[in-house]
């Protein structure tokens, strides 16, 4: 597209730090200049990490409260040239999916990686459960209707693994250059929607196929992509200052200080339905939380605890925490009761949350609310969380060699 | 010497083009604060007048500072009424004609504003349904719709309770609009409050049945305010030169499934809907402001198309592919069938025109909707800014 003169775009085409550059960068990140041009992710431009925090593929509902959910991923490319990414999907199921998660039924936390390219501005699409092939036969859409059956239609970006069912978890997408080193393009962009697959009753209240959710990736942008700031090892550095493992500091914006979710007060009434159903009507709310600092390459799990800061409508303070272990959906009444609306004590509530320690690394993630009608139907949506300030620490994720 | 003083000239040099852009860092988003918040659309139909099912539009916001902040809100009445026959509302954006209206006349689009205000205590979330407004709850009595609750009948209104609060329901029904909420002070001038965030459900329910229960939910679009640049007068500054707040995007980037095209989990048909509402409003004046839009398609061929639409003045939901088509989807560039894949990526860009002093830029949200199932809604993606400055004119002196 062309642009209007003096406007501008995010998107950058850089290579690596040239080495003139590099002291000057040092010396800015000694002033604690680098890394402030830009704070926080984001969900709405361009970026060089993608983070998809909730991606659920379970046919049968086993890990998801009997709702079958299946999770369309759709990332395209901004910019007007090839973009690469090195994705990894983080999985999150317990090892017997069949049983409730616990001490003797851990997650599995195991991560598979794979590549993907697209072209100028090419945008694409997966179901997690099926992947995508590489298949230059693919039909293409038809015009009549209603056969349209035209699935994987298009340059396919790479071979992307079918996820194991059932699976939860995360889908993390890191722009590399082709020789698969780390790039600060802010190439991506990203969004999932979970799709109820069949329709389902739970507790009298049914939910249709074809009910969805829909919430934009989270994006972590490359920072300084004039002067690369990425040096294009394999230890990202995601915020704060120069420290081991990050000689020049953040190579990419940093992790929240605090996320912030507005929601219903667990079990509260739902009032947009019509006046007779909303005292049998009712929310619920789940927050799905994965740490910034992940170890693909020594396969750690991330750890953080998160703190809650709830206020309600009048302005009462209560507070909880948890711990989050790589991947966490969190239903608020499952975190504590004082989600309740009986402890809460009004409709609406915000909430803040933070890591329990100045030693701890920051979090991201997602919010999904359940509603019902008072009658029998439910249906679902999500929500971006918002975020504020950046966590001075700063973040690593480690990616493995992609190399022999 | 010499060099080390150039190396320091170098830094200096370094450091002030790093400050501008820390200084440049806000920019509008649906993640963060702001000042200003955009609701691009609420949507009420509490009769199912417009065949679309029982639509009521939740509104949550919440202050996330820990001092008071007191919002100025515009709800921005975008329902079309006939020609001739001005009582009954209409959609303008139906074709050919909306058959509400009577044989002789046809669908004018309207747009009027109604303000209100709201007082928030520090860190409190308050929400109201856009069919009923909400009011202190020592006002009210029905407990099960959502009402301010600070404050009683033997108090003063004050900064730390909300008995100044009253928002009234839209002014019709069925009502499709804008909601913008802007943070002022005690004297309601604009303030920089950097303090507000929000989102929005639609709710499509049936009385007495659940076939069309249905939520879908966004976050509000937050304008931040550029501290220590406000002059705090009527006219809002967004970006550009005198910038009072971060200007809006040069581009609106929409992934989308293209219309009809079959959903790859439930095999159900797919169609996306996008509102758009232009950055700069007139609210004291009332001036439509109007631009064309060009929307630039990409298929996941890297197959370019290009489409625009002309006539896009203050509000406008366009079902993709009447964009370039009126009676006949079937030969849209947004149709599946046409665009030969799934998925495209549509970038969307309000023109400039000859008018070099606007922006003339958008903001919106998009809705995704399968045939016999449910719908979700989404952000848009942003880029850029652009060097001209969007305006919102306040409706006082």
């Amino acid at each position: 597209m062309r642009l209007a003169r003096g406007a501008t775009e995010d998107c950058g085409v850089k290579g690596r730090a040239s080495g003139n550059i590099g002291p000057w960068v040092a010396i800015l990140a000694v002033l604690g200049l680098v890394g402030s041009t830009r704070a926080d992710v984001t969900v709405e431009r361009g970026s060089s990490i993608l983070v998809f925090p909730k991606v659920i593929s379970d046919a049968q509902g086993l890990l998801t409260g009997g709702i079958p959910t299946e999770t369309i991923i759709q990332i395209s490319n901004l910019s007007n040239s090839l973009a690469y990414a090195h994705c990894f999907y983080v999985n999150a199921a317990p090892l017997d999916p069949t049983q409730p998660a616990g001490v003797f039924n851990p997650p599995q936390w195991i991560e598979v990686d794979f590549n993907i390219v697209l072209t100028k501005q090419q945008p694409t699409y997966w179901v997690a459960g099926s992947g995508r092939r590489v298949d230059p036969t693919d039909s293409l859409c038809d015009r009549s209707i209603p056969v349209l059956n035209c699935s994987n239609a298009g340059f396919d970006p790479g071979l992307v693994p079918a996820v194991p069912p059932p699976f939860v978890g995360e889908l993390v997408c890191i722009e590399v250059d082709s020789s698969g080193a780390p790039l600060n393009g802010n190439r991506l962009k990203g969004e999932a929607t979970l799709v109820t697959s069949q329709t389902a009753t739970l507790n009298g209240n049914q939910i249709r196929q074809g009910d969805a959710s829909k919430y934009n990736a989270l994006g972590f942008v490359g920072l300084n992509t004039d002067t690369n700031s990425n040096d294009g090892n394999l230890t990202l550095c995601l915020g704060g200052g120069p420290r081991p493992g990050c000689p020049i500091g953040a190579e990419y914006n940093g992790c929240p200080e605090t996320v912030i979710v507005n929601h219903f007060a667990e079990r509260a009434t739902f009032p947009a339905v019509p006046r007779s159903q909303i005292e049998s009507s009712s929310v619920r709310t789940e927050v799905t939380l994965v740490p910034c600092t992940q170890d693909f390459e020594n396969q750690v799990p991330g750890t953080v605890v998160v703190q809650f800061k709830v206020t309600n409508e009048f302005e009462n303070l209560f507070s909880a925490s948890t711990t989050v272990n790589c991947w966490a959906n969190l239903r608020l009444s499952d975190v504590s009761r004082i989600f309740d609306v009986n402890v809460l004590g009004t409709r609406f509530a915000q909430t803040r949350m933070t890591p329990g320690g100045a030693e701890q690394g920051s979090f991201i993630g997602v919010s999904e609310e359940f509603y019902t009608d008072g009658l029998s139907g439910l249906s679902r949506a999500a929500l971006n969380l918002h975020v504020e300030g950046e966590r001075a620490g700063g973040d690593l994720i480690t990616v493995p060699e992609v190399l022999p | 010497m010499r060099s080390l003083l150039k190396g320091c000239a170098a830094v200096a040099a370094v450091c002030s083009v790093v400050g501008a852009a820390a200084a440049q860092v806000a920019s509008v988003a649906s993640d963060r604060a702001g000042a200003i918040l955009v609701f691009p659309k609420v949507v009420v139909d509490t009769a199912n007048s417009a065949g679309r099912g029982r639509l009521d539009t939740v509104i949550r916001i919440s202050n996330t500072s820990n001092e008071p902040v007191r919002m100025q809100c515009f709800w921005m009445n975008a329902n079309g009424h006939c020609f001739n026959a001005p009582g009954i509302i209409c959609d303008p954006t139906l074709s050919p004609r909306d058959p509400r209206c009577p044989a002789n006349s046809f669908c004018v689009p309207g747009w009027q504003e109604t303000d209100f205000i709201v007082q928030l205590t520090a860190r409190q979330p308050v929400a109201w349904l856009a069919s009923t407004g909400a009011v202190p709850c020592a006002d009210s009595n029905d407990p099960a719709i959502p009402c301010f609750a600070l404050g009683t009948r033997d108090q003063r209104p004050s900064p730390n309770n909300n008995l100044e609060s009253r928002v009234p329901a839209v002014l019709e029904d069925p009502f499709v609009g804008e909601l913008k909420c802007i943070a002022v002070d005690q004297n309601d001038l604009p303030a920089e409050k950097n303090a507000l965030k929000g989102e929005a459900l639609i709710v499509g329910s049936d009385r007495n049945a659940s076939n069309n229960f249905d939520v879908r939910g966004y976050n509000a679009v937050a304008i931040p305010a550029l501290v220590g640049r406000n002059n705090f007068d009527n006219v809002l500054v967004l970006g550009g030169a005198g910038a009072e707040y971060a200007g809006c995007p040069n581009v609106l980037v929409l992934d989308h499934f293209f219309d009809f095209a079959q959903d790859p989990v439930t095999s159900q048909s797919i169609e996306t809907v996008l509102t758009l509402v232009p950055c700069t409003e007139d609210l004291l004046g009332q001036r439509p402001v109007s631009m064309p839009i060009q929307f630039l398609v990409f298929n996941e061929f890297e197959q370019r198309f290009s489409t625009s639409f002309r006539d896009f003045s203050c509000f406008r939901e366009f079902r993709l592919s009447q964009i370039d088509t009126r009676s006949n989807p079937t030969y849209s560039i947004f149709y599946a069938g046409v665009a030969g894949t799934l998925t495209g990526q549509t970038r969307i860009r309000g023109v400039a025109g000859n008018d070099r002093t606007r922006g003339q830029t958008l903001l919106g949200v998009a809705e995704e909707f399968r045939a016999g199932g449910g719908s979700a809604s989404f952000q848009l993606h942003v880029q850029g800014s652009r060097p001209q400055s969007d305006f919102v004119y306040l409706p006082f002196q």
